[in-house]
């Protein structure tokens, strides 16, 4: 009945077996059905808040036209809708996550599994291709969004809507590979979860610590989960922030695949880890060496005119600007951005220095720099205190003694609709969660 | 198969030694009962040799070559007691996930439940078992492996008499040349199935051979069961 040699032989298909089984394990999971439940709901929920405010907002930007112009459904519709994702990625997806290798070390399965003739990248792999197939499933309430949304007359740029789902894949890869690497290294589920919401909620966290150092801040939103989230919500696809997204998800995934096999001697597994490390960091740095930018709003908001684009990149030496502004003030924010941030995607070597502390908005009233914006480029040096970008551009030009040709305008042109959804109630509290329900029902009978 | 041998196997945990200096060779084809009370150190021994823990030191080899630890699922099959694969699925689904992992065909499966009686409760999940049948499904899905050396540990835990020689008639008709390692510490099972006994006690080999070599190591007449000798060793 049994060959007596060596089991070299691999039966066909053994990674898409292991894989419909993983499937199945998810479709047994009351986790699975309940995060489908919630998601729907809070997904319903913040999409008819959204378009609820949205409509209030239009009702008044369609009297005034200039008003129109910042009505984007971009950053009033989707973005909001999905924060629900955002909370639902970061409270609930871990479970599921976890759930897939963490059960398997609790009931045994895993060590038959590493048994079979798969390795254990294979085996990782198989799990990560299932949890991406849930993420999947949890994006039925947000095609739902999108087609009641163009149903009811409403605007959709499609870049900007594949920058948003890019930056939330991303988010939940990072979140997923998380999850399973705590699963592998701890022994109860319990630790795990805190393991894995220390670092996702730490993330966010961590961000508001650091929102009053200036410094910091800039260094924190290239490795925080949340700052890195926001990038791509702003509807700017970055290499920088790609890369870093992606060597993060990759560098869980490899270090579950070298912790899963229970057999393997723990310096090993240190050292592996190690190398991966310097591995991530060398990637991440030369990322960090030339950053590319894709603006794929609608109105290029994070774009100079194509004009003045050109006419930065010439500038060959160093543009120094040194600001004088506390933090929190919200022109310094205003300057970030609607100047600096721009500056800093376009201008070949620049220069940012700020010169206040981090001791809040009044302390440095009696200052009388204080405000005071200093632009410094081949020993010529301006100051202004404007935070606008019409007068900040023509100083620099002026320091560097170029001409631009004129920019053409680039100005919004706005999409604001009063409209409401009647319907949506009875399909995200209702419809979709008796869906999910007899899904779960179904399979669970018949599985 | 070429030959197996296990040697120097050791294994610590803290100040613990689990393991120690452990060598052994089984012969191709042979039923080897691995026999010690409870904390001998009999499931390590058999997780260290299917490499699902790591050992201090200590090398399994075939003819003289040391196994990788990722080629040793190609020699090795080792089944756990105490395990709910897949315990939210059904167990004819679990079982024909398994079979097909092996390669091996549905008759393989068919003549395996059948003689192991499983048809009441192929449409259950694993979890709903009692810990009979339970055995019985993982002896099946370990059966339905196809490495030469099967490591079982505990395999007859939890049977009655009848069931106990149900399966061991099942172990030699399903043998084929296969070498079986059973973790076994009820010693008249291990007495009435085993070819050759490594007696192991606090992780150290005792005493290795047939029963009449046991015998003739500690002195005993030829009616001596592997429990008066394991006692006289022990």
């Amino acid at each position: 009945m049994q060959s007596p040699e060596p089991h070299t032989s691999h039966p066909p298909g053994i990674t898409r077996l292991v894989l419909i089984q993983e499937i199945r394990s998810l479709l047994l999971s009351p986790a699975l059905w309940i995060m489908l439940i919630i998601v729907s709901a809070l997904v319903g929920y913040s999409f008819m808040q959204a378009v609820s405010l949205f409509s209030q907002a239009s009702k008044t930007a369609l009297d005034y036209p200039e008003l129109a112009t910042g009505m984007s459904p971009f950053s009033g519709i989707f973005v909001p809708t999905f924060g629900a994702y955002y909370l639902c990625q970061t409270l609930l997806l871990p479970f599921i996550a976890i759930r897939s290798i963490g059960l398997d070390k609790y009931n045994g399965t895993l060590k038959l599994l590493v048994q079979l003739p798969l390795s254990p990248f294979q085996l990782c792999g198989v799990k990560l291709v299932a949890m991406i197939c849930v993420w999947l499933a949890s994006l039925i309430p947000a095609v739902l969004v999108i087609l009641l949304w163009k149903s009811a007359g409403g605007f959709i740029f499609w870049p900007e809507i594949f920058c948003l789902l890019t930056g939330h894949a991303l988010y939940s890869l990072t979140v997923i590979t998380l999850a399973m690497f705590a699963a592998t290294v701890t022994d109860a589920l319990p630790t795990a979860a805190m393991f894995c919401l220390a670092a996702t909620l730490g993330s966010w966290v961590l961000d508001f610590a650091v929102s009053g150092k200036a410094d910091l801040l800039a260094f924190w939103e290239n490795i925080s989960l949340t700052g890195m989230l926001r990038q791509f919500e702003n509807g700017l696809l970055s290499s920088t922030h790609l890369v870093s997204f992606l060597s993060i998800a990759l560098l869980f995934f490899v270090f579950t695949v070298i912790w899963l096999h229970p057999g393997e001697v723990i310096q090993r597994k240190i050292l592996k880890t190690f190398v991966c490390i310097i591995g991530f960091v060398i990637i991440n740095a030369g990322t960090q060496l030339a950053p590319r930018f894709v603006d794929l709003t609608e109105n290029k908001h994070h774009s100079f005119p194509a004009q003045y684009t050109t006419a930065l990149q010439q500038l060959d030496k160093p543009l120094t600007i040194t600001i004088n502004l506390s933090p929190q003030d919200s022109r310094l924010l205003d300057l970030k951005q609607d100047v600096l941030g721009k500056l800093q995607r376009t201008v070949p070597h620049l220069q940012v220095h700020y010169t206040t502390g981090t001791s809040g908005l009044f302390s440095k009233e009696n200052d009388e720099n204080y405000g005071l914006i200093q632009y410094r480029y081949a020993n010529k040096t301006e100051t202004s205190y404007s935070n606008s970008q019409e007068e900040i551009l023509p100083i620099i030009f002026s320091l560097a003694g170029i001409t631009p040709a004129k920019a053409t305008s680039n100005s919004p042109k706005g999409h604001p609709l009063v409209t409401e959804i009647p319907k949506g109630k009875i399909i995200f509290y209702l419809a979709l969660p008796l869906f999910f329900t007899g899904l779960a029902g179904y399979f669970r009978k018949n599985t | 198969m070429n030959q197996l041998t296990v040697s120097g196997i050791s294994k610590s945990i803290g100040n613990s030694q689990l393991l120690t200096d452990v060598s052994f060779s089984p012969i191709p084809g042979e039923i080897l009962g691995l026999i010690g009370p409870n904390g001998a150190g009999k499931t390590t021994l058999l997780e260290a040799m299917a490499g699902l823990v790591p050992v201090d030191s200590g090398t399994i080899k075939i003819s003289d070559t040391p196994i990788a630890l990722s080629s040793r699922k190609k020699y090795i099959w080792y089944q756990p007691d105490d395990i709910q694969p897949y315990a939210q699925q059904r167990v004819s689904t679990t079982l024909t996930f398994f079979c097909q992992s092996f390669g091996q065909d549905e008759s393989t499966l068919e003549y395996l439940m059948q003689n192991l009686d499983l048809t009441p409760v192929l449409a259950k999940k694993f979890q709903e078992l009692s810990k009979g049948y339970c055995r019985r499904v993982l002896l099946t899905i370990a059966l339905l492996s196809r490495q030469p050396l099967l490591l079982l540990d505990e395999p007859f835990d939890g049977f009655d008499l009848r069931q106990t020689l149900s399966v061991m008639n099942l172990l030699r008709k399903t043998r084929a040349g296969r070498t079986f390692i059973l973790s076994i510490h009820q010693l008249t099972e291990a007495e009435r199935i085993c070819d050759r006994f490594l007696l192991l006690a606090e992780g150290k080999v005792l005493a290795f051979g047939t029963l009449s070599e046991l015998r003739g190591h500690v002195n005993r007449p030829e009616t001596a069961t592997l429990e008066d000798i394991f006692l006289a060793i022990a």
